[in-house]
């Protein structure tokens, strides 16, 4: 094909539908991608991995034992059994349950720090699914925040980059781009869209969204309080505000966050939203692990800060973004 | 049409593409995790339609392997009362002793506290207000029943109880002009039954 005068673009041949579907379907999934996002997600997440099972170990009976606050024989009254598998069906004492959730504690610090990565990732998957599937009545949007993270990170190289297996057997080729680094960090946002787009489509359900008060049932809610935000009640149509910019953000996520113009914008509203989630009710966890999964929508090398961790493990591209 | 791609490749020196076969092969779980994602919220909880909680069916296996049974409600359709369970003891040695779950005090650190305080939000899912009919209560007395029993088997073990009594409490939630005004509720109290150590039976 000719191109049709000096100003032209090169042509490109032209593509049915269906193959531009199949097309983009491939460079979305398979393009490969620097695994220097997948490492920083997976010291984020790992730190929050280690924190959530320490504290399941401070009351590792009352959560998982054989008189836990749900007794095993009653999790179905709460999740699908027999498919919901956990660890803790088989441990018969206290001390096992106890050894469990050590092991559970000590991967998740193990994939923080990058040693054994790989297996590190799939121990710390299996610990979490384990106490989550457990302990029904006691999760929480915290462990839903940190189960979307943790499975891209056992199925992606996330030890490739910044730890501490690269710097005991330096291999300059596990910093390349990885097709496995995109699948990870590709199933992490589309998760992302689907949780933010179903809590915004619940929210629809809610005479208090629509009428711009919901954000003082949760300000007014004492049993979640941490920052006393009850002078709000003089200025009710900063509530208006603040309700309606959280629904509309939640409902155009999944739209907005892709376009390049608009990603800062939902990206900052997440950071907003998630840190005052956290600081005035208390659900600092929450916030943090919401923060750390939205982080996957940065780019892959992480621009300058990039630059700059990569010197501690250096990629053998050290190229900038095209 | 812009183009979305916060994931880029980093050009020189990438990894060759996976050869179209392990592309054509890794697009099966692929497809399969977004399913197990997506059908979980879209079949529940109510309403939902009959086709999702049927096209969800043979995905329960992995849903329930990965924990993806999420409705993502968060604060929907509305942010409601708080809750609390209220339990009176008395020990093995025939004191007396009080405690609420979650307990402010004692729950450290935070996430602790929110782990229990989830105990009492979950247990108000499963139990009708005092004004439901009567037919509704006696009914769901069967599915909240034996998750009280457990929580107050908890506290018989750990306390050394030999009786203990619940009570749910959902707490007034005021609204601004009741702010403004200095005005207040009362917190609704529901009983949930005394439970006897090794009893295990509600009264």
């Amino acid at each position: 094909m000719k191109a049709t005068g000096a100003s032209s673009r090169p042509a490109v041949p032209r593509q049915g539908w269906a193959a531009a579907w199949l097309s983009g379907w491939d460079r979305f999934w398979f393009t490969p991608s620097d695994p220097l996002l997948l490492a920083v997600l997976r010291i984020a997440a790992g730190c929050l991995l280690a924190w959530s099972s320490l504290v399941w170990l401070l009351d590792a009976e009352g959560f998982f034992g054989s008189t836990a606050w749900q007794a095993p024989e009653n999790v179905w009254r709460m999740n699908d059994q027999p498919w919901h598998w956990s660890w803790y069906f088989a441990a018969t004492g206290s001390g096992s349950v106890a050894v469990l959730a050590t092991v559970s504690l000590v991967a998740a610090v193990l994939l923080t720090i990058g040693l054994a990565t790989p297996l590190a990732a799939v121990v710390a998957l299996a610990g979490y699914l384990s106490a989550v599937n457990r302990a029904p009545l006691n999760a929480f949007g915290f462990d839903d925040a940190l189960g979307l993270v943790l499975l891209p990170l056992a199925i992606g190289p996330a030890g490739a980059r910044l730890s501490l297996d690269r710097l005991i057997r330096p291999r300059p080729a596990a910093g390349l781009p990885r097709t496995s680094a995109t699948v990870a960090v590709r199933l992490i946002q589309i998760h992302l869209c689907v949780l933010y787009f179903f809590s915004g489509a619940g929210k629809l359900f809610g005479a208090s969204w629509w009428e711009g008060t919901a954000l003082w049932g949760a300000v007014a809610n004492g049993q979640y309080r941490t920052l006393d935000l009850t002078f709000l009640a003089w200025h009710p149509l900063l509530i208006n505000a603040l309700t309606l910019g959280t629904l509309f953000w939640e409902i155009s996520y999944a739209a907005l966050v892709w376009p390049r113009l608009t990603r800062p914008l939902v990206l900052a509203m997440a950071v907003f939203v998630h840190l005052g989630i956290g600081l005035a009710m208390g659900m600092m966890e929450f916030g943090l692990a919401m923060i750390v999964a939205n982080m996957a929508f940065l780019p892959p090398d992480l621009g300058c800060c990039g630059r700059r961790l990569g010197s501690f493990t250096p990629s053998a591209s050290s190229e900038p973004l095209s | 049409m812009p183009q979305p791609s916060p994931v880029r490749s980093t050009a020189a020196g990438s990894d060759s593409r996976w050869p179209l076969a392990v592309r054509l092969l890794a697009a099966v779980p692929i497809l399969l995790y977004l399913a197990a994602v997506v059908l979980p919220p879209l079949a529940g909880p109510p309403p939902a339609s009959e086709l999702a909680g049927t096209i969800l069916q043979p995905f329960r296996p992995l849903v329930g392997l990965l924990a993806l049974s999420h409705g993502y409600r968060f604060f929907a359709p509305n942010p409601g009362p708080g809750h609390s369970i209220r339990w009176t003891m008395t020990t093995a040695a025939g004191d007396q002793k009080t405690g609420l779950i979650p307990d402010a005090e004692a729950d450290w650190p935070r996430l602790l506290y929110h782990r229990r305080f989830m105990i009492p939000e979950k247990i108000a899912g499963f139990v009708p207000l005092p004004e439901a009919p009567e037919e509704i209560r006696r009914e769901a007395v069967r599915d909240w029943q034996p998750l009280v029993e457990d929580i107050a088997t908890r506290l018989l073990v750990r306390h050394d109880g030999r009786e203990v009594t619940l009570d749910l409490i959902e707490h007034y939630l005021p609204d601004t002009f009741e702010v403004r005004e200095g005005r207040g509720g009362d917190d609704l109290v529901i009983p949930l039954g005394r439970y006897l150590w090794r009893g295990g039976a509600g009264e």
